[in-house]
């Protein structure tokens, strides 16, 4: 026997959305492990961790898709439908972000100058957390959104405003890292591959702010 | 004389009235009784066996306590029942009809898993068999239109009050600063209010019994200052053992105020469970003792006694259907609907408890059915419910439409086929 009352209640795609976040944290811990291996020299491991973050990648994908594909008309959520996607996009972005950059790096495999390196793995350990409170912060917006209790409204806040301050460090040290390859490199070859290589790691870091802000809106009173 | 009402054929007649009217019981059990006390074991204010035994024990009350006693001969007096004076086997027969018709209907909804009103269910195939039997004109169609009107009235009802009530808990308890100490404050409040409501009711429905006519205001004077002293006593419990939390949760703030709230879903869940025995149990109950009356008296009364153990009956029969039928029902909804938390439980149960109260006072017809869904939506759109799919509200009221119309043409094929092979 169905319940048609039951079937009245929709499947949260919170649940899904919080399955997308871990998997971008995943690809977080890859992509620093990555970056590491690669800056340090005679990495064996970067093709096999690239691979797994390209694995993580259309994992999350799919479960972007399907949360897409499952939201058809008539479905009352208690976030704005638009916003919600909005998030679910720049979340997804994150994690393209990493991917990429995993690639670009893979394109020089002789692998870069210590002095940039260094600065370059001070960057990705500013970009890291800001994705890692993706997840977290997807938690408490479902807890939140069960009751709307206003304590969490405060937690999400506060860790909305840990995402934004991280971004904000990681877009400081972009620009002095530009300036200093501009300075300090000579081979045009070079600044092309490490400017686009810095651009790229700090989008991941605007990608998360991003996502952030659109949970803001969401739980915006 | 017909042999119908052949003085040897009184028991066999009585017997099969009986299997028929459990019949229809059962169903309204398994239907109606379900969703309403669905939400509870949704939110886990209540287990499964506590929810079915709770809803046994509250519906039999309902129907014993406040169930009509005098019932119209025809249910909601769809028809003017002297019309059938001189025939009363017609009238036997169609009440046969009529049981036989909204039992079956509502069993197939039970099995679509559609929530139907089991009242529109009988009022239909009641005016199906009238239809044949008396004729076009004999209906009061206002009535039916009345009826139809539950519609448009329920659901908007159950919605605004549902949703009025989540939203201000939600601005004056859930977003406070300290929601336990809020929950604290205004719970002995909502205690009061809840038993108010209870109260109201039981004068209103049961008090009939008694032949007091109470207006309002003196019900009002009754029922005020019993639930004040309720809702303290509710806060002196509180205080005494609320201290740290509910009872047996010493969780944080929230889950605390989720468990406080759990009891007060338990209460409305009851109450729920009451309501509905008072009014839905007389759908399998009025036709069977319509039918007892004219066996014992050969004539169509106007009214008929409704014997207490009648009714009994009527809400064993209605419990057993739910243990029976409705406890997969029940058991899907509360492993399936975890977006139901006791503040929204209890919301929605008590939005459709007060609709109930008021509706029924102001002579609006609403069904206890309709208006759970329309206050589940309302707590949805006040944005307290997880996630609706709003396109199964129009399953369920296309359920509601067709209802009608399903069980007047069943009914009518019924009593024609009975009206020829046993007249």
């Amino acid at each position: 026997m169905r319940s048609v009352f039951m079937s009245l209640f929709y499947k949260s795609p919170f649940d899904s959305l919080k399955g997308h976040a871990d998997k971008v944290t995943e690809c977080a811990r890859m992509f620093s492990k990555a970056v590491s291996c690669h800056l340090d020299g005679k990495c064996e491991d970067f093709d096999n961790l690239t691979d797994e973050v390209a694995r993580l990648e259309s994992e999350a994908d799919a479960i972007k898709r399907n949360i897409r594909g499952h939201m058809p008309r008539g479905i009352l959520m208690p976030v704005d439908k638009f916003q919600f996607f909005m998030y679910l996009r720049e979340q997804d972005r994150v994690v393209d972000g990493v991917e990429e950059a995993l690639y670009w790096l893979s394109y020089r495999p002789e692998g870069i100058e210590k002095d940039i390196g260094e600065d370059l793995k001070f960057l990705v350990e500013k970009v890291v957390p800001a994705i890692e409170m993706l997840s977290p912060l997807v938690e408490l917006a479902t807890s939140f959104f069960k009751a709307r209790f206003k304590e969490e409204r405060v937690e999400i806040k506060s860790l909305i405003r840990d995402i934004r301050q991280q971004e904000h460090e990681a877009d400081h040290l972009e620009r002095e890292l530009i300036h200093k390859i501009f300075t300090t490199i000579k081979d045009p070859l070079q600044v092309f591959f490490l400017i686009r290589l810095v651009e790229t790691i700090g989008s991941i870091a605007d990608h998360a702010q991003n996502a952030s802000d659109m949970m803001r809106a969401m739980v915006a009173e | 004389m017909n042999v119908l009402l052949a003085p040897g054929a009184d028991l066999l007649v009585l017997a099969f009235a009986t299997l028929v009217g459990l019949y229809m019981a059962a169903n309204i059990g398994a239907n109606d009784l379900a969703n309403a006390m669905g939400t509870s074991v949704g939110s886990g204010a209540l287990t499964m066996k506590q929810a079915v035994v709770a809803s046994m024990i509250f519906n039999l009350a309902g129907a014993t306590l406040a169930g009509g006693h005098v019932t119209n001969t025809i249910r909601k007096g769809m028809i003017d029942p002297s019309l059938l004076a001189g025939t009363p086997e017609n009238l036997l027969l169609g009440m046969f009809a009529a049981l036989l018709a909204a039992g079956v209907w509502v069993q197939v909804a039970t099995h679509l898993g559609l929530p139907v009103s089991t009242t529109h269910s009988i009022v239909g195939a009641v005016v199906g068999f009238g239809v044949i039997a008396v004729g076009f004109g004999a209906v009061s169609w206002g009535k039916v239109v009345a009826v139809a009107l539950s519609w448009v009235v329920s659901p908007l009802a159950g919605g605004i009050i549902g949703g009025g009530i989540y939203y201000l808990i939600q601005k004056k308890i859930l977003s406070t600063d300290y929601p336990y100490r809020a929950a604290q404050k205004y719970a002995p409040w909502l205690l009061s209010v809840v038993f108010c409501v209870i109260i109201l009711s039981v004068i209103f429905k049961g008090l009939k019994n008694l032949h007091l006519n109470l207006g309002i205001g003196k019900a009002l004077l009754i029922a005020l200052p019993v639930a004040l002293a309720l809702g303290f006593a509710g806060k002196l419990i509180l205080s005494r053992f609320g201290r740290e939390g509910c009872r047996w949760i010493r969780g944080d703030e929230e889950e605390k105020v989720e468990c406080l709230f759990a009891y007060l879903q338990i209460m409305t869940a009851c109450y729920v469970a009451f309501a509905h025995g008072a009014n839905d149990v007389a759908n399998a109950v009025g036709p069977l003792a319509a039918i007892y009356s004219v066996v014992k008296t050969k004539t169509v009364a106007m009214q008929v006694e409704v014997p207490v153990w009648m009714l009994a009956f009527g809400g064993i029969a209605v419990g057993g259907g739910l243990l029976a039928f409705g406890s997969r029902v029940m058991q899907t909804i509360g492993r399936k609907i975890t977006e139901i938390t006791p503040v929204r439980g209890f919301s929605a149960e008590f939005g459709a408890a007060t609709t109930i109260l008021i509706c029924s006072r102001l002579g609006l017809p609403i069904s206890t059915t309709h208006v759970l869904v329309g206050s589940v939506v309302g707590v949805g759109v006040m944005r307290g419910m997880g996630v609706l799919d709003l396109r199964v509200i129009r399953n369920i009221v296309s359920s509601w439409f067709i209802t009608l119309p399903f069980t007047i043409v069943l009914s009518m094929a019924f009593y024609k086929l009975f009206v020829t092979f046993l007249i």
